[in-house]
């Protein structure tokens, strides 16, 4: 067993189903997705990326890629939230729609990476 | 992908500094948006996330602009007590693997390694790498330097890459420390890059040699290799591996030797090449008569070869430096038991003495124990390391031997002039008569301080001739010969040799002989009849007036 690979293993996958746990729900209903959820699935996705840096093979990459998306997407989605809030005067269903479908968007990079993640651990054979 | 290695040894360094500070906010804003605070007017509420980020990220790095949105409650303030060591040692930790990062060697090496890289693979003019950096390849790198040919040096030892920094050459000279016996050394020096034009390797260790050699043949087949070897088997097998530039320091002081007793007039021409003056000083003239040669190592043997070849009567007394100082606990030849050795090997009635040992001092002690013996005695001595110069001057030795000084010259001719160097191997095929005959007609058109350079004839360097040949027009050399101002009247300029390629070259070649392009011209001439020389063959104008048909 691996240390390393179990640590890095249990944030890519935490990354991607907190993010679903985000996502799930009715996008144009705001009581259905937590900012807490949010706030966890930022986090989680900023150390998955960080253990991805240093990574010099070609897959190693295309992971560090995809969970760049992630987080750009992730971020993305609670700026539009904050900037909702204080600078529009409150969430209209526009804004809500957005925020859901940008961390959906961070869901299917993240599903990818899991994906590339465990394809490279099957290719290994042992 | 390998210049690279420098960033990704800062991402990987930096992975857990990182982890570190998001880890530390990120249970800062979340505690931060958990505990209850109250507003203005009394009521309770819970920062967002938003508020939660903007404070935690301004505390954190301690600027500290006050409790935002509302002044905070007492279970707030405990909760960003906490916080604030919390995030403050994520930061220190951070900034701290930083400083350690920069200060780091193995970081700092391989920052070396990719701006030497980059010198490398930015030259665009042809260029020489050099390995091992002292005296001897010292003097070549100045050599070379002034004939625009760049140079790349690499040594094993840092501190030697240190003092050649600061030597401060110009142009710059891109050097490396690192193991000149490995593959990836040679290639991070650009033994692959097309403008690479020759590896020099003269070190003291002649496997080391050898094997330098084979590795740069098997990178690199039409590299130049300048190699050094000491023995006769050694230079054989680096003959087979296709060296084509082997250089025995014995086999030129022998060489030498032999030119000097039996043709004086070819040495002269020879050293000359070498930037002598083009007469024989009196000092120089070596005496005939019995010789006596002090040490019998691999120099003494090289001397004996050439006195046996030119037929002078010779004897020896067997000197080994490191025997000598272990038996007699002193490095400076002279008792009471030498002079008896050095009155039996006859130096009484001997004409010249030849010191030749490994040390430099014993070498001294051994001629001024010969002197006293003998006032008359020629002096010969084999000075070691380049250091030790001036002593060998104030010595009044009559001739000086430097091998390293040797070893330096030959390499700057081989590399930066070829028809030169080609010039100096015909001279030893050559006999006394042939020579006297060339120092006379030179002494006769050029006085006695000439130079000489050489030149191709093609676009670059004779635009206006080349243009000329190249349209069929039959030009002889005797052409280029005449002066500009009249063209009845010649110019000072002797031309030594003219090349084809590597297997047609003549010396001396007659007037009549019709240029070609692609033709290299080795000649002697004044600093004055240079510029002439060079005015007619790429101006149109002159060289019609000098070829006189219109």
């Amino acid at each position: 067993m691996n240390t390393e690979k179990v640590i890095s293993g249990f944030f890519f996958i935490l990354a991607m189903t907190i993010n679903f746990g985000f996502v799930y729900g009715d996008p144009s209903n705001l009581e259905y997705h937590s900012g807490y959820e949010l706030f966890a699935a930022i986090v989680i996705n900023l150390i998955a990326t960080v253990l991805k840096l240093g990574d010099k093979t070609q897959l190693g990459s295309v992971l560090l890629a995809t969970s760049l998306v992630a987080d750009i997407q992730l971020i993305a989605s609670a700026t539009v939230w904050a900037f909702a809030v204080y600078v529009m005067k409150g969430m209209n269903l526009e804004s809500t729609v957005a925020v859901v479908s940008l961390a959906a968007g961070a869901f299917i990079a993240n599903i990818v990476s899991v994906t590339l993640f465990i394809g490279d651990t099957l290719k290994s054979k042992r | 992908m390998e210049s690279n290695n420098t960033i990704w040894i800062i991402i990987r360094r930096m992975r857990i500094p990182f982890l570190v500070i998001i880890v530390t906010f990120s249970i800062s804003i979340l505690g931060m948006t958990l505990i209850p605070g109250m507003d203005d007017q009394g009521h309770p509420y819970k920062m967002t996330f938003f508020d939660a980020f903007y404070f935690v990220s301004y505390m954190a790095s301690t600027i500290g602009f006050g409790e935002a949105p509302y002044t905070f409650t007492y279970p707030q303030r405990m909760w960003v007590s906490a916080c604030i060591y919390l995030t403050v040692i994520g930061w220190f930790y951070g900034i701290g693997a930083i400083v350690a990062l920069v200060q780091d060697k193995r970081l700092a090496r391989e920052i070396d390694i990719a701006r030497f890289r980059k010198k490398i693979q930015e030259f665009r003019e042809p260029f020489t790498i050099i390995l091992g950096y002292n005296n001897i390849t010292h003097l070549i790198i100045d050599w070379l330097n002034r004939e625009g040919i760049r140079v790349v040096v690499v040594d094993r030892d840092p501190e030697k890459i240190e003092a050649l920094d600061l030597e401060n050459f110009i142009p710059e000279v891109p050097s490396l420390a690192a193991d000149v016996t490995t593959p990836e050394t040679l290639k991070m020096a650009g033994i692959h890059q097309k403008s690479c034009q020759a590896v020099v390797s003269l070190f003291e260790d002649d496997i080391k040699n050898t094997k330098i050699a084979l590795l740069c043949k098997l990178l690199n087949k039409r590299i130049k290799l300048v190699i050094k070897s000491t023995t006769q088997t050694q230079s054989e097998h680096l003959h087979n591996l296709g060296v084509r530039y082997i250089e025995d320091p014995f086999l030129f002081v022998s060489n030498r030797m032999y030119l000097a007793l039996t043709a004086p007039s070819l040495w002269l021409l020879e050293m000359w090449v070498f930037g002598h003056i083009l007469k024989v000083r009196e000092r120089e003239q070596l005496p005939r008569g019995k010789y006596i040669i002090c040490g019998y190592g691999r120099m003494g043997h090289a001397l004996e070869r050439a006195l046996k070849k030119a037929g002078m009567p010779y004897s020896y007394i067997d000197i080994k430096s490191t025997d000598y100082k272990a038996e007699k606990q002193s490095a400076v030849f002279g008792d009471g038991e030498d002079y008896k050795t050095m009155i039996e090997a006859g130096v009484k009635e001997a004409a010249a003495i030849i010191a030749a040992t490994k040390d430099d001092l014993i070498n001294l002690t051994i001629l001024a124990t010969a002197k006293k013996l003998n006032p008359e005695i020629y002096t010969i001595g084999r000075e070691n390391t380049l250091d030790d110069l001036s002593i060998f001057r104030a010595a009044r030795i009559n001739r000086i031997y430097i091998l390293e000084r040797i070893l330096a010259e030959f390499t700057y001719l081989f590399i930066a002039r070829p028809l030169a160097y080609r010039f100096v191997r015909l001279l030893h095929t050559k006999d006394e008569t042939w020579g006297a005959k060339v120092v006379e007609q030179m002494h006769a058109i050029l006085g006695e301080n000439p130079m000489h350079f050489e030149i191709t004839i093609d676009e670059e360097h004779t635009y206006a001739l080349s243009k000329e040949l190249n349209k069929g027009r039959k030009i002889p050399l005797g052409t280029l010969r005449r002066s500009r101002a009249n063209r009845e009247e010649r110019l000072p300029l002797l031309i030594l040799l003219c090349k084809w390629d590597d297997r047609r070259m003549e010396l001396m070649p007659q007037d009549d002989l019709p240029l070609e392009a692609g033709m290299q011209l080795l000649i002697a001439a004044t600093e004055e009849s240079k510029n002439d020389f060079e005015y007619i063959v790429n101006n149109y104008y002159e060289l019609e007036y000098v070829i006189g048909e219109k």
